[in-house]
């Protein structure tokens, strides 16, 4: 399975990916209360992080949802919401860890990204290359190898740390 | 996993069809395709929630929305479904009697039936014209009610009753809150949030009395009832609901050697002192994250998570329950509504309440041991995210080192670096 991918190094802030999700989601309007990824700017940390649903393989927006609205497409596998079977109730909010489900104030029901049925609109719009629409496989595959090259480097760093406490 | 000998079927029974049992039956059929799984229940009809049924009196939810499986899904699952009410249970023979049909023999068992709701020993608080919100029985009766009647009391108010009060006043009604305690939804909120409710509750046009007994309910001849009130006016309306608390429902297992004081006592496995009977959801007591042994939410995350791990421990998948960690939320009143863990003002040492403009609304962190564990807000829907945010840390316990008003971006920027 596919999923929307985020490289913070690349991403400049310019909100496109929210605007193209916004107009896709509207229909009408780029607001970004309508878009499904948020940009959000860390100012003290001078970070900036797109964020949008990890379709986790364990959804746990999708086991506690009350209502049954929510489920995964047997295309894309994106963990989806059926608004007309959607409360309202919130519960999905309260459930998602990372806060990515949106709460829709006009029709009262919970909305998220769907990934655009496989073609995710911020990722085509993304100017930094920052978003990739990518297979989880590959991607945590890469994920681990950063994690064990931090490890490597740690271990190198200790390593030298015992030289120099054994030259002493 | 279980081993089979050849051609031998193991029969796995649930009784119960709602948020425990379906969550247990979905596990099941994840891992293991050749168990036989029964799930009896003795409501009539399809599988409903019963989170919905107040946005359905409310007439936010069409009623055929609070079916959550369709028939095809037992075929296509391969489960037995009864519709019975069982009445007694034999451990040792491993069988279940039911009211109607033959005895049902079972191998492994997941008792998963649920709570129903009490009624206060009141004097005439009984008989028609009472009414709980429990069940989609007690919808049935209150609809036509909500387009007939003109005034309504609810006694109680809980998370429930409260729910139910708002729907009587978004169709209409003249509603009347009456609740024994001193303050409104003390099982969800802290007394400063329960003060911020109350006012919600008023400026919504309720009437609220807290701190009232009721002593006495009088039908008259008009089929109207007279709520006598102490030290107050009698309160005269058309019908009352009762919101006063659930119990489990564990009335077949009296003879049986089960341990229960409120509810089942299972442990992390959702074993039950008996060997192959589990118990999960609203009828059962287990681990909290916070290491109570014992503890019953009556909640619908709960019952599903409860479900989960039994199902997955009846098919000898060595799975143990982290604790069930309670969270509520809802729109009601003009707010929205939420809370998560422990918040209880006699039960914390610390607590930040963030400025009203950060989220637009109360939303108070309360600490112990100067570790977050529970929250609560009266604001807007984009705060629930916050909860859902301190979820994993409640659960786990972290410590978090920044200053409690930078607390969501501090969560956010931690997530993503151990993502990528
Ligand atoms: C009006 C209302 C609103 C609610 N709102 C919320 C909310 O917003 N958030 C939240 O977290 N929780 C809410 N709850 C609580 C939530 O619905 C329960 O915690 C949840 O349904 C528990 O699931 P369960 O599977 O344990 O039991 P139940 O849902 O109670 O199901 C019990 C099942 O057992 C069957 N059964 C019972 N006795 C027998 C018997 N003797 N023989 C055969 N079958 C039997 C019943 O037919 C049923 O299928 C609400 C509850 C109500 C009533
Ligand atoms: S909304 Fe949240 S919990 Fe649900 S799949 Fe997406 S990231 Fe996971």
């Amino acid at each position: 399975m596919k999923i929307i991918t985020m490289d913070t190094t690349k991403c400049v802030g310019c909100r496109n990916c929210e605007l193209a999700c916004a107009y896709m989601n509207s229909n009408t309007s780029c607001e970004r209360t309508y878009s499904k990824i948020r940009v959000n700017h860390y100012i003290d940390e001078q970070t900036l992080i797109p964020l949008t649903c990890l379709h986790c393989e364990e959804a746990w927006c999708l086991n506690v949802c009350p209502a049954a609205a929510i489920s995964r497409d047997e295309n894309t596998g994106a963990v989806i919401i059926d608004s007309d079977k959607c409360a309202g109730c919130k519960m999905c909010i309260l459930a998602c860890p990372y806060g990515n489900i949106q709460f829709d104030e006009k029709d009262l029901v919970s909305t998220k990204c769907n990934l655009c049925e496989g073609n995710p609109r911020c990722v085509g719009h993304c100017v930094g290359a920052a978003l990739n629409y990518e297979d989880v496989e590959s991607f945590n595959e890469r994920a681990r190898k950063k994690v064990d090259r931090k490890i490597m480097d740690a271990i190198k760093h200790q390593c030298k740390s015992m030289e120099v406490e054994n030259d002493k | 996993m279980i081993k089979y000998k050849e051609g031998e079927k193991v029969r796995l029974v649930i009784i119960g069809n709602s948020a425990a049992g379906l969550s247990a039956a979905k596990t099941i059929r994840k891992y293991d395709q050749k168990s036989e799984i029964t799930i009896i229940s003795k409501e009539e009809g399809l599988a409903y929630s019963r989170v919905l049924l107040p946005y359905v009196l409310r007439e936010k939810v069409d009623y055929n929305n609070i079916f959550i499986k369709d028939k095809a899904y037992y075929e296509e699952n391969a489960i037995t479904y009864i519709e019975d009410e069982v009445v007694a249970l034999d451990t040792l023979e491993k069988l279940i009697t039911v009211n109607k049909g033959q005895a049902i023999r079972y191998d492994k068992l997941l008792i998963a039936t649920g709570s129903h709701a009490v009624t206060p020993p009141i004097e005439g608080l009984n008989g028609s014209g009472i009414y709980h919100m429990w069940t989609k029985n007690d919808l049935d009766d209150l609809l036509p009610l909500f387009n007939q009647k003109k005034s309504v009391a609810i006694i109680g108010s809980g998370f429930v009753s409260l729910q139910a009060a708002w729907a009587a006043k978004c169709r209409g009604l003249e509603v009347s809150i009456i609740e024994i305690a001193d303050r409104v939804m003390p099982n969800v909120l802290d007394k400063k949030g329960s003060e911020v409710m109350a006012n919600h509750i008023v400026d919504s046009g309720l009437s609220l009395y807290t701190s009232m007994i009721t002593e006495k309910v009088e039908r008259q001849e008009d089929s109207s009832f007279k709520l006598h009130l102490k030290n107050r006016q009698p309160l005269v309306v058309d019908f009352v609901i009762v919101g006063a608390g659930v119990k489990s429902n564990i009335s077949f297992i009296q003879n049986s050697n089960i341990v229960y004081d409120r509810a089942i006592l299972v442990n992390e496995k959702m074993e039950t002192n008996i060997k192959d009977v589990y118990a999960a959801g609203d009828v059962a007591a287990g681990p909290t994250v916070f290491g109570d042994k014992h503890m019953t939410h009556a909640l619908w995350p709960t019952a599903v998570e409860m479900g989960e791990i039994a199902g997955a421990n009846m098919i000898g998948k060595q799975r143990r329950y982290q604790g069930s960690l309670n969270m509520n939320v809802t729109q009601m009143y003009g707010v929205t509504v939420a809370s998560m863990g422990i918040f209880d003002d006699e039960q914390i040492d610390g607590s930040y309440e963030f400025p009203m403009d950060q989220y637009k609304g109360y939303i108070k962190l309360c600490y112990k041991n100067s570790l977050i564990v529970g929250a609560c807000i009266i604001g807007e829907s984009e705060s629930v995210k916050l909860l859902g945010k301190l979820r994993p840390i409640i659960k786990k316990g972290l410590r978090i080192d920044c200053d409690p008003e930078k607390i969501e971006s501090y969560i956010d920027i931690q997530a993503f670096q151990n993502r990528y």
